[in-house]
């Protein structure tokens, strides 16, 4: 028999709440405010694009010019979703603890330096290239709370931090783990950027999901990470659930490198899947924490896939993306959304797509535009999308 | 006892020639491509690693006997890409640093993600199944297997395509002589996949091997852990296996203490494809189920582990021999 997974701690860092304020976080999201700014990390004046939503690395806590940007910002949400879940580290079997983190970019800042030097400064050359391996932030963490368990690092583009829970949500229900701390974390940096403008999906002012005037994605950053544990580990020791998770899916579109299915055909198949997985019937969703990059494509795809995977009951669930706030933080993504579904529940408010302006006949459903809502959210859907076809959900609902 | 998994088909692939070119009529991977729904139609590929990757998935499923283009959502893949991409992230990027915004590639950016692999076997044989890819060093194609394994015991796939694929550079290995880890090899590249099923579904053929327990380890005591798990995940007793094949090593000395500390006393086969990081645990699995391998008695446990991770896996197979 599976055993039921929760979630006893959040931990995140966002261009919202550098210092990992969580009640900060929440409450900017639920105000509508953006971290969509001038980009000042690096000098972004030769491109057409000059937007996105960054974290103010001096605020973040125990910041060290050292230490790669999104290591550092890993660290600090690993450490604060395990504070929020009551224990600095996990008090029972290391080996039955681990660390799944998503992340799409790991320390390639770390190589964008590596490769600025290699014809000027052999000494600089090698610093730090050691938090350069993607695996090199779930082995960090892992080492510096002793768990011994499965620590993975997952790299499906933008689904990342979903999938990452996802996993992380299997291995607790198939009974090979009793805790893992799951979530992504990736930085902006030049080397993606330039990409992103290359391929022409950068917005030049800000983003607006769903809006018929949506001009494209922001880049953003941070990191969140969620405390998984066994129901009966987290009854033992006396802690309160924020929710449970409990069902996920992954499925590939299997079409194109960078475009997704029209359709929506793969996302949808992840939806229905994840909601199979719970046991849920399509009219128990009552929130959906929409992908909702900001454009074209993606809004129309995502639409039509959560038209198919919750049919007649699309028309009357609230749905909302929070990039138009957070900009997209890629492997981050899915675990800061997961998290926004969790703080919906536990509050009773739905967060608003802001920047919301002008209907798009395509994009027919409830976005929650531009104000918070207040309702009761039992159970909620979070979908990620992404390059190469990646497609995944993670239901979660409440605690009883 | 947690159920086995049916290991029904294996594709295995090295490196050929360098840089994007146009799959040519007549050759190997254009004969492959000619089932698929592009109907022989030319398929530009990028990298090496693609061709490689797609050669080694079209093997695995050609000999599990799985009709292709595959469609539907029952088969996904695994897939372990850890350095196989810094090659090309480090030319994209070089490319910026040289020209600017118009120095960066539309064409090489996707590529610089590693889920662009597996995303390129999916799109070519339609796998439309979960699609996951995992970075661990020497070890992700042993995660990939041990995910594949965890999807296929718990009914959520019909058949997992599962692996990892390797492209080691010359940016790749000077990086690493910087680092002090000096690689002491040549640019090398391959890809091994195994086409993984239930037990219980693949009545259609034996099967060429049952993987029948896998487990990870981490930190100080990583690989006696791993070994100890997966004995435990597969039921066996110490004395059950019959040799061990090492995929890849930090340090032989702690692999000779673990597994004297396990009680696992047997000859230790060191794999050919222990230099081929991501891909060498697959590989090392594959050579352990050929029919050429040492055909010692009982099951067969493959190790592997990171030297960045600190991190080790362990696999135990049987094939028709027991």
């Amino acid at each position: 028999m599976a055993e039921a997974v929760v979630v006893t701690g959040i931990g995140v860092i966002s261009p919202l709440n550098p210092d990992g304020d969580r009640e900060r976080f929440w409450a900017s999201l639920c105000a509508g405010e953006t971290g969509v700014g001038q980009i000042r990390s690096f000098d972004a004046s030769a491109y057409p694009c000059r937007v996105a939503a960054e974290v103010d690395r001096g605020a973040l806590r125990e910041a060290g010019a050292e230490i790669e940007p999104a290591l550092n910002m890993a660290e600090a949400a690993f450490h604060l979703a395990l504070e929020h879940a009551g224990t600095r580290a996990h008090g029972g079997d290391p080996g039955r603890a681990g660390v799944i983190v998503g992340t799409v970019l790991g320390g390639t800042h770390r190589a964008e330096r590596y490769l600025r030097a290699k014809k000027t400064d052999a000494d600089e050359m090698a610093k730090g290239l050691d938090q350069y391996p993607l695996r090199a932030i779930a082995a960090h963490l892992a080492r510096s709370v002793g768990f011994s368990g499965p620590v993975l690092t997952v790299s499906t583009a933008c689904a990342s931090g979903t999938d990452a829970i996802g996993i992380g949500y299997r291995k607790i229900a198939s009974g090979s783990a009793d805790v893992i701390v799951a979530g992504g974390a990736d930085a902006i940096c030049e080397f993606s950027f330039s990409g992103f403008c290359a391929l022409k999906v950068l917005t030049p002012d800000t983003v607006r999901p769903f809006s018929r005037n949506r001009r494209g994605l922001a880049l953003g950053e941070g990191a969140a990470f969620l405390v998984l544990e066994r129901e009966t580990t987290a009854a033992h020791r006396g802690a309160a659930p924020l929710g449970r998770i409990a069902g996920y899916a992954s499925r590939s579109d299997a079409v194109h490198l960078t475009a997704p299915h029209r359709e929506g055909r793969g996302l949808a198949a992840a939806a229905v899947a994840a909601l199979r997985d719970g046991e849920c019937r399509p009219d128990e969703i009552e929130y959906v924490s929409a992908h909702g990059t900001g454009t074209l494509y993606n809004d129309w795809m995502e639409t039509k896939a959560i038209r198919v995977s919750l049919g007649d009951h699309a028309r009357a669930v609230p749905i909302s993306s929070v990039k138009g706030a957070l900009g997209h933080p890629f492997g981050a993504a899915g675990a800061m959304e997961a998290a926004v579904c969790l703080l919906a529940i536990r509050d009773g408010i739905v967060p608003p797509t802001v920047n919301f302006e002008e209907r798009d006949p395509e994009c027919d459903l409830d976005y929650v535009p531009n104000v918070a809502r207040r309702m009761s959210v039992r159970t909620a859907l979070s979908i990620s999308a992404g390059f190469g076809g990646q497609n995944a959900a993670l239901l979660i609902r409440g605690v009883a | 006892m947690t159920l086995p998994v049916r290991l029904s088909g294996i594709g295995i692939s090295s490196s050929t020639d360098k840089g994007p070119r146009v799959v040519g009529a007549g050759s190997r991977l254009a004969t492959a491509l000619s089932v698929l729904p592009q109907g022989g139609s030319p398929v530009r590929l990028f990298h090496p690693i693609e061709e490689m990757a797609l050669l080694a998935a079209y093997d695995a499923l050609s000999v599990a006997g799985v009709p292709l283009p595959v469609g539907g959502d029952g088969i996904g893949i695994a897939l372990g890409v850890d350095e196989g991409i810094d090659g090309i992230k480090a030319r994209y990027y070089q490319g910026v640093l040289s020209d600017g915004p118009l120095g960066a590639s539309p064409m090489a950016f996707p590529f610089t993600t590693p889920n662009t692999i597996a995303a390129r076997i999916s799109i070519l044989l339609d796998l439309r199944g979960e699609s996951l890819t995992v970075c661990g060093g020497n070890l992700s194609g042993a995660q990939a297997i041990g995910l594949a394994m965890e999807t296929l015991r718990e009914g959520r796939s019909d058949g997992v395509l599962a692996g990892g694929a390797t492209s080691v550079e010359q940016e790749f290995l000077d990086a690493l002589c910087h680092v002090r880890r000096p690689d002491g090899g040549q640019p090398r590249g391959g890809a091994c996949l195994l086409f993984l099923e239930p037990q219980v579904s693949a009545g259609k053929a034996d099967g060429m091997a049952a993987l029948i327990g896998y487990a990870e380890g981490f930190g100080k005591d990583d690989i006696r852990d791993a070994i100890q798990c997966c004995l435990e995940d597969a039921s066996l007793f110490p004395e059950q296996i019959g040799s061990v094949r090492v995929a890849s090593v930090r340090d032989s000395c702690l692999l000779s203490e673990a597994l004297r500390q396990v009680g696992v006393n047997t000859p230790i086969v060191r794999s050919p494809a222990s230099n081929l990081y991501s891909t060498s645990f697959p590989a090392a699995v594959a050579e352990a189920v050929a029919p050429s391998a040492n055909g010692t008695p009982g099951a067969i446990l493959v190790v592997g582990t990171d030297c960045l991770a600190g991190a080790s896996a362990a696999l135990i197979q049987v094939g028709g021999r027991q």
